[in-house]
């Protein structure tokens, strides 16, 4: 039971009534009594963006004569100090009860006004917001006739809301102390770690057997070409190693319930066939494995085995069995007890158990295939879950089928001392040295059959390859072909100046094909825009700068979070601005490639602003719970569940209460979406601060 | 090479020629791979308002491309007309015409030049002038100049240290003028 607080200028009262029985009441009391709702309207210009568009005064005017309104005011910025203080001032003097400011944006102004109602001597829920900026001279701003008329009609279904306000107390949830975070790149480790070293429990999650995601793969990074692995790995080990830290690789995120101090999250953690806690990462097992698989860390370039540890380097170093791959040597299927050799009377080994040494492998374990899953309570969340990038197969206009057209990601793993070459610079068709070698930038980004985005960091990728190589190589013709040269970004000009001066080849024009000739040659036609003519050079080995893509099932981890995804299909953050690691959920933060293409800079800072708005929460150790959340009137409730199916939260639940069922939200869970209000067909959910009462007299005024 | 004919060859990259670019870094443009093809340079261009082939960003790039034929075929780097301007603007400091002269230094080396700019050279060395309008003597009269303009036209002596100052420079080695010394 709700126990609504009735606050009224100089009378504050206590009814334990329920919802919006004591909003009805409460207005009754207004509309009977003596005490009738008195309505502050202040319109703000928003310097030019309101004002430019809408005639505020006569706006102002109208708002006067609406009911219940005592007085309205304008102001250049209302969300400015004295703009507040008009606001303040007003509820001291006691001239008005409730307040309506049309202005910008609830998203960011709504706290700011809500406080200065709070500070006036109101209720904070006594306020309502009309949106005539976003929603009105922005988009109506070559009509400013029109664009006037809907800011009185927006402003008038505010102050017929606001006649029906009811106060509302703020509810508080205790948080749990720890903190998940998804993805073990770059990103996802940095903000593991910087919460782990603030003291709280960090889980972090990583669908790989190894942490150290796409950077682990490159050889070296630009701007001051660092040997990758030699700046992450020891990141890699902390993570690791680290007390706060639960590493869970190989594991999924399968469902998450609850909301900002309280997820419940499941995770899968996937079947490894081995038993870490034996495995050492020795690699004999790895060694004596006969099955081949092309192998994801080096591109595809090589074959890993079955049984496999993901890179030299791999943190934890343990071995995993790719069962799908997996060619049951001697019939060893998992899960089943060897042959007895008729002669020896030993038991028939596969070559993965004879060699290991510490029991680790052992196939005659009953494993489940489905893994394990966990459960983790959990304040806060970090979705950190990185890119791919594009393979070379959709482009069909630069011979994909030539083994000499690599990925720049592919170029990387060749450039790799831990690549399929071992560093040496050999193509992939013969094994030779290229002596000619074509860069071609854009390929996927900025494409509408793709993406339409810019990766924003292939510029900079193609600088770093061709340098290397240049550097190691300065007889290697080397050309890159591109739209423009983007290389915004500390120090990042500079080294695209050092590349020039390299004497690699810079040429403005798009790629439009690469044709395969007679004896592994390339042909690259091209249109130099700088010299205004068609160009064709022959080359031995083509480099296409593919697109960052969105993580595979990015989409649904946030689905089963809440979040939605841009067009582009990357995570879409609270306010790109002000908010760049919040997301429409509280509680649950974003960085790295997640969010959008980024560089190793621009993901670590991302990654540590996520984890110190995440700790915020933690704390805190309570966090403010609005209290704009649906209540059941139990006695009125026929207990069909109707809500119970639809809510989106898990927050409603039957209940029986003297032999009768009836439905019970947790605050705890509610979201306040509104969906069980709109359901329910007896009518007995009311969404507090979105009543039937106050949606149906806005929409008679906006009707009217 | 006229503009039609720029756009319909296709210009083969693998035939270029890479050491262009040293060479002409080696003739005096030192700064051109600081260039990175604003074109800044070509919109003050004089060749390029009047329409040649290879005005300064574009001789620039043929020569980062090593295209040394194509420049040879051509005459635009000829008709440059030392204005300076690209030099005075350039953002990145390449000195685009200095470029052009280490083009042409190039090019007299390979005896690529029009018939005019070996008039002009022969011109230089007779008189000391690269135009001289010797018929011009009565029209200077009419306007009160004295016949004979101050310089190595007036002045014979200055006219031999000037000759034997270019009998020092590679153009007497290249033989394109006939530079004998006076009374030998």
């Amino acid at each position: 039971m709700l126990y609504g607080r009735i606050i009224l200028p100089d009378v504050h009262l206590r009814y334990p009534l329920q919802g919006e029985l004591a909003g009805l009441l409460f207005i009754s009391l207004c509309r009977g009594g003596d005490i009738v709702p008195r309505i502050g309207v202040y319109i703000c210009h928003c310097g030019e963006n309101i004002a430019g568009a809408v005639n505020v005064e006569e706006v102002r005017k109208y708002a006067e004569q609406l009911p219940g309104v005592v007085l309205a005011r304008n102001y250049l910025f209302m969300c400015s100090d004295p703009g507040q203080e008009l606001i303040k001032q007003d509820i001291r003097n006691g001239l008005i009860d409730r307040v309506v400011v049309a202005a910008c944006t609830p998203r960011t102004h709504e706290p700011i006004f809500r406080k200065a109602v709070e500070d006036g001597g109101l209720n904070k829920y006594l306020l309502e917001m009309a949106n005539i900026r976003d929603q009105d001279s922005w988009p109506h701003w070559q009509d400013k006739e029109g664009a006037t008329e809907k800011a009185k009609k927006l402003v008038a279904s505010a102050v017929a809301k606001a006649t029906y306000l009811e106060p509302l107390e703020d509810r508080f949830v205790e948080v749990t102390r720890a903190s998940l975070v998804v993805g073990g790149g770059v990103s996802g480790m940095f903000a593991a770690l910087d919460l782990a070293n603030m003291g709280y429990k960090v889980y972090l999650v990583e669908k790989n057997p190894s942490v150290g995601g796409n950077m682990a793969k490159l050889d070296k990074t630009f701007p001051t070409n660092d040997c990758s692995a030699c700046i992450l790995t020891p990141i890699m080990v902390q993570v690791g190693t680290h007390p706060n830290i639960e590493l869970l690789t190989y594991s999924e995120v399968e469902s998450v319930e609850g909301s900002v101090g309280n997820f419940k999250v499941k995770v899968r953690k996937k079947q490894t066939y081995i038993d870490w806690d034996k495995c050492t990462g020795c690699g004999d097992c790895v060694n004596a494995c006969p099955a081949k698989v092309p192998n994801e860390f080096n591109e595809g370039m090589n074959n890993r085995k079955a049984i496999y540890i993901e890179f030299p380097q791999a943190v934890p170093k343990r071995a995993v069995v790719d069962i799908e791959h997996c060619l049951n040597c001697a019939k060893r299927v998992m899960g089943t007890q060897p042959r007895i050799h008729s002669k020896t009377g030993e038991p028939i080994l596969a070559p993965c158990e004879k060699a290991c040494k510490t029991g680790a492998c052992d196939r005659s374990r009953a494993y489940n295939p489905e893994g394990e899953l966990i459960e983790l309570n959990v304040g806060t969340i970090i979705i950190a879950t990185g890119y791919k990038v594009m393979d070379k197969e959709p482009f069909k206009e630069y011979s994909p089928q030539s083994p000499n057209v690599i990925t720049a990601m592919q170029l990387e793993r060749i450039l790799s001392a831990t690549g399929p070459t071992d560093g040496q610079l050999k193509r992939p068709s013969d094994g030779e040295k290229p002596k000619t070698i074509a860069f071609i930038s854009c390929v996927g980004s900025r494409d509408k059959r793709f993406h339409t985005y810019c990766s924003k960091v292939c510029c900079m990728y193609m600088l770093k390859e061709a340098r290397l190589i240049k550097e190691k190589y300065p007889n290697i013709n080397i050309y890159i072909f591109f739209i423009d040269v983007r290389t915004g970004g500390k120090d990042f000009e500079e080294y695209y100046n050092y590349c020039r001066n390299l004497g690699i080849r810079m040429l403005r024009g798009r790629v439009g094909a690469v044709d395969e000739l007679p004896g592994d040659r390339l042909r690259v036609r091209a249109f130099d825009v700088d010299l205004g003519a068609p160009v064709e050079l022959e080359a031995d080995l083509v480099v296409l700068a593919t697109a960052i893509e969105p993580a595979p099932a990015l989409e649904e981890l946030g689905r089963k979070m809440g979040i939605t995804c841009g067009s582009e299909g990357f995570l879409k953050e609270l306010h790109t601005k002000l908010y760049p690691v919040e997301t429409s959920v509280k509680g649950i933060y974003i960085a790295g490639c997640a969010q959008g293409p980024k560089d190793i800079p621009e993901s670590v800072s991302q990654a540590r602003a996520a984890s110190s708005a995440a700790a915020v929460p933690l704390t805190l150790g309570k966090v403010i719970v609005e209290p704009l959340i649906s209540e059941v009137n139990q006695r009125k409730c026929s207990g069909c569940g109707t809500c119970v199916q639809l809510c989106p939260y898990s927050a409603i639940s039957l209940v029986e209460d003297k032999g009768k069922l009836h439905s019970k939200i947790d605050e705890a869970l509610c979201a306040g979406c509104g969906i069980c209000a709109a359901a329910c067909p007896s009518g007995v959910i009311t969404l507090h601060g979105f009543t039937n009462t106050q949606i149906f007299a806005q929409i008679k005024a906006l009707a009217s | 090479m006229t503009n039609e004919q720029a756009v319909a060859d296709i210009i083969n990259l693998s035939e270029g020629d890479s050491s262009l670019a040293n060479e002409i870094r080696e003739l005096g443009g030192e700064e051109l791979l600081e260039c990175i093809q604003c074109a800044k340079c070509a919109a003050a261009c004089p060749l390029a308002l009047a329409g040649f082939s290879f005005f300064n960003k574009r001789v620039i790039q043929a020569v980062l491309m090593g295209l040394r034929d194509a420049l040879l075929d051509d005459s635009s780097i000829w008709a440059c007309q030392s204005c300076n301007r690209c030099t005075e603007i350039c953002p990145r400091e390449v000195n685009p015409f200095e470029i052009i002269q280490a083009m042409r230094r190039v090019a007299i080396r390979e005896f690529a030049l029009p018939t005019l700019s070996i008039e002009g050279l022969k011109s230089l060395y007779d008189t000391g002038h690269a135009v001289y309008l010797a018929g011009a003597g009565n029209t200077r009269n009419k306007v009160g100049l004295p016949e004979k303009p101050p310089s190595t036209v007036a002045n014979p002596e200055a006219l031999k240290e000037l000759q034997a100052i270019l009998r020092k420079t590679a153009l007497a080695e290249l033989g394109i003028i006939p530079m004998e010394e006076p009374g030998v």
